[in-house]
Order: structure tokens, then C-alpha cells, then sequence
């Protein structure tokens, strides 16, 4: 059904999901979306050129705030590769320090996108729950690094702290709650109608278009796409052990949400397997201030997909180009697709099913084509349009 | 015989003296350097041998232009870099839209940021910079220090 | 369902959040806190200033007589700097609240006591 005309809905920059600007411009034909344009940069600090103005024992930390939830997996890249350039490689009992900080990260990073993909469809007693559990694995994350968000673990050629032997009995401790929990949220959220409503069948990403557009990680898994860095271009100690690659081929949100429960319960099997066969030996080796005239590529398995680092050294202390592409980018041009055809109502659930790193919808902005008036939308009343909708099915 | 010499020799046979250069610094990384008339057929046989994921597009500003480095992933294992030059003003390259279209936004993204412009991409308006933002300033490229688009950045709020 | 169930028994239950800041959870061992120094082991080398990577600490002279001014509301609490000290003379204590209303109040000063 076709209403004649077109009405444009900018949505953002600010986003109901995470708590980064973002903006979208919706086409919209009654209530079915057309066409999507994204426009992305409000949040943009320029950290590429700032690469370029520090040394390279600077840049670790700078690396690490490029993200505050995958800051492990940016530092691990950054590392990477310029050990990459060095020839040095990580002792053994580090490459497996970095693995079990990874999973926990992947770990505390899908529990914090369960909650607000809760939040999102209107279920804010198991996003309240989802949060709380969430603890636990922050508590480890600190014990370990000495930092909830931050954790400055690794460094290059090697890491920075050790596990130490008392810690363990309580990191396992964590991770049997964890499982406990993860799999009592799989049967709520395989068992309830609010869940089940809201997500069966939305945002469907077909496998040849995920292949087609680039997107990565559990966006591109769970349209059932085998595809994990952590498997095919092993860093780490990812080729020592094993563990399974978790797809779905629903291909719409709520594979999304089944495939990163999977890897939640994929990640406690495979920190428990590195705390068992992790070698002792040294943490680090010593690399030198400066890095010889080089290009080297790195890639790690964030928790939202494939990172990719591209370095350029000139032979000096800093960095000559350094290059981040972070994998809500690689998702966006998917998430377009998956916006199309769908109805308005589901739009943040949609948006925030690729668990995207930005986003805080504040207001919407309606225009029609014709008038071309403006009429501002805040949150709430574009909650109200969504409640409304859901009542009525 | 390793898979990536494999390639290597495939990607030899098919581009001949269109190749500049062709290395692998290390396992499940290869670095070629083509001219930049062989972009889209070496981007499209690339696809038909398996490379269809493009992790990203690099820009790097050099003395004597600017590189553009398409980064491929043959089912995520192996990372081919391809890297090619064009000359620094008014620098003009065929989009690869129309073979993957997921290189729409990182075509963008070198656009903002280097200024090249993709021929024959559907819509190369600002990404990541601000509507405002000056024409003619590429804010990675060299020549443009942090100091210098500091300024700018601050005139541009005076005016407002 | 299973939630409803769930959403019932936590009724019974201690709440899960702390009335911060009446109640505080200390931070557990190995936190990286605020650093500060220990003039008497410090040379003067200026590595701590030189590998912080926000710049958060200002080197007044060299060796014995420098003064060290410690920025925290620049500091990342990384502690690169305990780390690249070839002395020892950095350690990050426990302490995390540092708000303030000026910045005046964040800057820590360190200087050899003869
Ligand atoms: S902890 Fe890090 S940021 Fe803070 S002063 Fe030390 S080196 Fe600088
Ligand atoms: S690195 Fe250590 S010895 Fe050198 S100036 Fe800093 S505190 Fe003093």
C-alpha cells in the first residue's frame, strides 16, 4: 500500500540506543521506510591525525580511548601491529592474558547490548537484571587490570599485568554465575511473547547482502555467515584454543540476540580453558623506542566484528599515518538495508540490534515534503507513536 | 606451495605489467602495488577468486600524492592490501560502488578526508565533516597540521 | 513468565546497588588510582613527564632539586609513569574521587624535602 507521497524523518543526531550522535535520515511512505541515509561524524575527535603527534607508547592509551566498551580490543590491534613492524612477537603466558582479557570484554560488551536491546523493545525489568549480572564481570575485569572500563593491559610486546594465581578461584567463581545466568536469560528470552514480538522477523539481513555490503562480526553471523576473525586470521592465542563459532540463520534481530548469547557462553569455555593451560613464563619482552620504516595490518575480533589497524611507520618515534576502522562502521551500510521496508516503530531496535557504538535519540524531526514544516519530536512522545503501534498488534 | 603465493602468481598471470609491486610480509598478509588504471578490473577478478569482504580503505598523504590502500579479506583468513597512487591535485579515481557495494561509506570517508573524488560514486556529500567545513581542506592531509585546523575550526564558530 | 517469577523473588532481596556516597566499596587490590611520588627516591630523570601520555605531569629543573606537578585532571590513571620511573618512585594509591569545583585543587605538587 502506497500513500502518494514521501515524508523525510531525520532521526538524530541524537539516538535512542547507546549514548553516541548519530544521524539518520528516513524516507518514509506512511509507515514503512524507503530509504535511509546515514550521516555520521558528530562525534569525530580526530584521533587518526592525533595518532600521528604522539610516540608510540603514547598512542597504546590513546588506542584505548578510541573506544570505551571494545577499549581491549582497539589496544590488542594497536599492539599488533606494531610488534608487527618490530618482529617481536608477545611471550606465550601474555598472548593468553590477552585472550582471557578479549572474552571477558566480549563477555561484559554483549551483556551491556542484551540490556539495551531489553530497554529498547520495552522490557526494562530483564534490562535491569541483564545490568546487575553485568557486575560481575566488571567486578573481574577490575580485579585483574585495575580498571572497570579502562583496562591498559596490554603493551607492546607483551602485557602489562600478570593473572595472578589467587585471583583465579574467584574469576571462576564469576564465570559459573555468569553461565548460570546466560542460560536463564536464553530461556527468557526464547520464552517471552514481549521479546519475541518485537524482534522475530525484524531487521532481516539476507546472507548474500550481508557478504555483499561488508558487515561484520555477530551482525554478519547471525545471518549465518561463518566468519570470525579469531578463526581465520588467528591473533593471540586464538589458534591454541578451541572454541565454536556461534550462527544463527534467522538473519533478523533476534538471531542477532541469540548469537551473542552463544558467544557469551562460547567466551566462559574458552577463558576457563585459558586459565587452565595458561603457560607460565615471561609477560613482556623489550622493544625499542623506535620503530623502523614499515607498514604492517592488524586485525582483531571486537566484540561487534572485525577491527581493522593499518600502520605506516617512517622510522621515527610516532606513527607516520595510523588508521582505524572500527566495525560499526563496516555495519552501517547492512543496517541500511535492514531499515528498509520496515516500519518506523522499529527503528531503534533495528538500529540498536548491530550494537552500534554510538547513538542517544534526544528528539526527532518530522518533515513533510509538501508544507516542508518541521514538527520536533523528543523521546517520549516518539516512545508514545512505538508504545501506541505495539498496543495495536 | 603457501595459499598466499598461490595468489601471489595468480594475481602476477592476470595484471602482468600493470603490477608494480607484489609482497607477503608475513602468513595471511599480501601487499600489491598496482597502477591505477587496473583498480576496478583487478577489484572485480579479486571478487571472482573469493576476496568479496573490504575491510576498509586507507588514504595516506605522500610526498608525490596520495595512496590509496583498498584492504581485502578472502574469506576473512588472508588481507590483501592493494595499494595504488593518484597525484595530488584534483585527484580522480573510478568508484568500486558498482562491484561491492559496501565501500560506500569508506569511499566517503577518504573523500572528506583527502579530497579524492570517486567517479561515479551516487553521493560523495560530506560524512564526517561538518556541512560547513570549508571546501579545498582535507584535514588528514599533510599539509594541514593540527595547529593550522585548529584555527580554522574556531573562525568557523565565530562567524556563527 | 520465568521473569515474573524472577521479578518476585528479588523483592526479598538485598538491593543490589549501594547508597554511594554514604556507602563505599573499597577498590579492590592492584587499582589504579591517583599516582604520587616519592621525592626521595626521585632523580629528576623527567621519564615519568616524557612517557605520560596526556601530559599530565610538569617538570620544574632536573635532578634533586626538581619540583614535579602532578595535573589530575589530566591524568588517565595508566600509570605508564610508575612503570617507565627507573626508580621506583611512583605508586598508585586507592583513592578515585577527585571531583572538584576548581582546577586549582587538581594539581599536586612534589618537591625534595632536604
Ligand atoms: S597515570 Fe598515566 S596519565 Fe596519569 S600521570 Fe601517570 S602516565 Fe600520566
Ligand atoms: S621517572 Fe621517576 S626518577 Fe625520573 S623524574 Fe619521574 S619520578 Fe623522578
Amino acid at each position: 500500500m502506497s500513500y502518494g507521497s514521501t515524508i523525510k524523518v531525520p532521526f538524530g543526531p541524537q539516538h535512542p540506543a547507546l549514548k553516541e550522535p548519530e544521524h539518520f535520515l528516513f524516507k518514509i511512505d506512511g509507515d514503512i521506510i524507503v530509504n535511509v541515509k546515514p550521516r555520521i561524524g558528530y562525534n569525530h575527535r580526530g584521533i587518526e591525525k592525533a595518532f600521528e603527534r604522539r610516540t608510540y607508547i603514547q598512542n597504546i592509551y590513546l588506542a584505548e580511548r578510541i573506544c570505551g566498551i571494545c577499549s581491549d580490543a582497539h589496544t590488542t590491534c594497536y599492539v599488533q601491529a606494531i610488534e608487527d613492524l618490530l618482529g617481536v612477537e608477545a611471550p606465550p603466558r601474555a598472548r593468553y592474558i590477552r585472550v582471557i582479557v578479549a572474552e571477558l570484554e566480549r563477555i561484559h560488551s554483549h551483556s551491556l547490548w542484551l540490556g539495551i536491546a531489553a530497554h529498547e523493545i520495552g522490557f526494562d525489568t530483564l534490562f535491569m537484571h541483564l545490568w546487575r549480572d553485568r557486575e560481575a564481570v566488571m567486578d573481574i575485569l577490575e580485579l585483574i587490570s585495575g580498571n572497570r572500563v579502562h583496562y591498559a593491559m596490554n603493551t607492546i610486546g607483551g602485557v602489562r599485568r600478570d593473572i595472578v594465581s589467587e585471583t583465579i578461584p574467584k574469576v571462576i567463581g564469576s564465570l559459573d554465575f555468569l553461565e548460570k545466568r546466560t542460560k536463564y536469560y536464553m530461556k527468557v528470552l526464547r520464552s517471552e511473547p514481549t521479546v519475541l514480538k518485537r524482534t522475530v522477523d525484524i531487521g532481516v539481513l539476507k546472507p548474500e547482502d550481508a557478504v555483499e555490503l561488508c558487515a561484520v562480526g555477530p551482525t554478519l553471523r547471525a545471518s549465518g555467515v561463518k566468519n570470525d576473525v579469531r578463526r581465520d586470521d588467528p591473533y593471540a592465542a586464538y589458534d591454541e584454543i578451541p572454541f565454536n563459532i556461534v550462527t544463527d540463520d534467522g538473519c533478523d534481530v533476534f538471531s542477532r540476540i541469540l548469537v551473542r548469547c552463544g558467544e557469551i557462553l562460547e567466551s566462559i569455555n574458552m577463558i576457563r580453558y585459558a586459565l587452565d593451560h595458561m603457560p607460565s613464563g615471561m609477560l613482556r619482552v623489550r622493544v625499542p623506542m623506535v620503530v623502523k620504516p614499515g607498514e604492517a595490518v592488524s586485525r582483531v575480533e571486537a566484540p561487534r566484528g572485525e577491527l581493522i589497524h593499518y600502520v605506516k611507520s617512517n622510522g621515527s618515534t610516532r606513527p607516520e599515518r595510523y588508521k582505524v576502522r572500527s566495525p560499526t562502521l563496516a555495519n552501517i551500510p547492512a543496517l541500511c538495508k535492514m531499515l528498509i521496508g520496515q516500519h518506523v516503530a522499529d527503528i531503534p531496535i533495528i538500529l540498536a540490534g548491530i550494537d552500534p557504538c554510538f547513538a542517544c535519540m534526544d528528539r526527532l524531526v518530522f518533515v513533510d515534503v509538501k508544507t516542508n514544516k518541521k514538527k520536533a519530536l523528543d523521546f517520549e512522545s516518539f516512545r508514545k507513536i512505538v508504545r501506541k503501534r505495539h498496543e495495536l498488534l | 606451495m603457501r595459499r598466499e603465493d598461490k595468489i601471489v602468481a595468480e594475481i602476477r598471470e592476470r595484471l602482468k605489467e600493470k603490477i608494480i609491486t607484489v609482497e607477503v610480509p608475513r602468513e595471511r598478509r599480501i601487499f600489491a602495488y598496482i597502477k591505477l588504471e587496473a583498480l576496478k578490473e583487478s577489484i572485480k577478478f579479486l571478487k571472482d577468486m573469493g576476496f568479496k569482504h573490504l575491510s576498509t580503505i586507507t588514504g595516506v598523504d605522500m610526498e608525490d600524492g596520495i595512496e590509496l590502500i583498498y584492504h581485502l579479506a578472502l574469506d576473512g583468513s588472508i588481507e590483501l592490501s592493494l595499494r595504488l597512487k593518484v597525484q595530488k591535485d584534483d585527484p580522480r579515481v573510478p568508484t568500486i560502488t558498482d562491484i561491492i557495494p559496501g565501500a560506500v561509506l569508506y569511499e566517503r570517508e577518504v573523500h572528506d578526508m583527502f579530497g579524492v573524488n570517486f567517479e561515479g560514486h551516487p553521493d560523495l556529500s560530506p560524512l564526517i565533516l561538518p556541512e560547513k567545513w570549508p571546501r579545498n581542506i582535507y584535514p588528514l592531509r599533510k599539509k594541514y597540521a593540527l595547529e593550522r585546523l585548529r584555527n580554522l575550526i574556531f573562525k568557523e564558530e565565530d562567524i556563527e | 513468565m520465568a521473569i515474573i517469577v524472577e521479578a518476585i523473588k528479588h523483592l526479598f532481596k538485598r538491593p543490589a546497588t549501594l547508597r554511594y556516597p554514604f556507602e563505599k566499596e573499597a577498590p579492590p587490590k592492584g587499582f589504579r588510582g591517583r599516582p604520587i611520588w616519592d621525592m626521595h627516591r626521585c632523580v629528576g630523570c623527567g621519564l615519568c613527564s616524557r612517557m605520560c601520555p596526556s601530559g599530565a605531569i610538569e617538570m620544574i629543573g632536573r635532578g634533586h632539586e626538581a619540583r614535579i606537578k602532578h595535573y589530575v585532571d589530566r591524568c588517565l590513571f595508566c600509570g605508564q609513569c610508575s612503570e617507565s620511573c627507573p626508580r621506583n618512585a611512583i605508586r598508585l594509591m586507592n583513592d578515585f574521587e577527585h571531583a572538584s569545583y576548581s582546577r586549582d585543587s587538581m594539581i599536586y605538587e612534589y618537591k625534595r624535602e632536604s
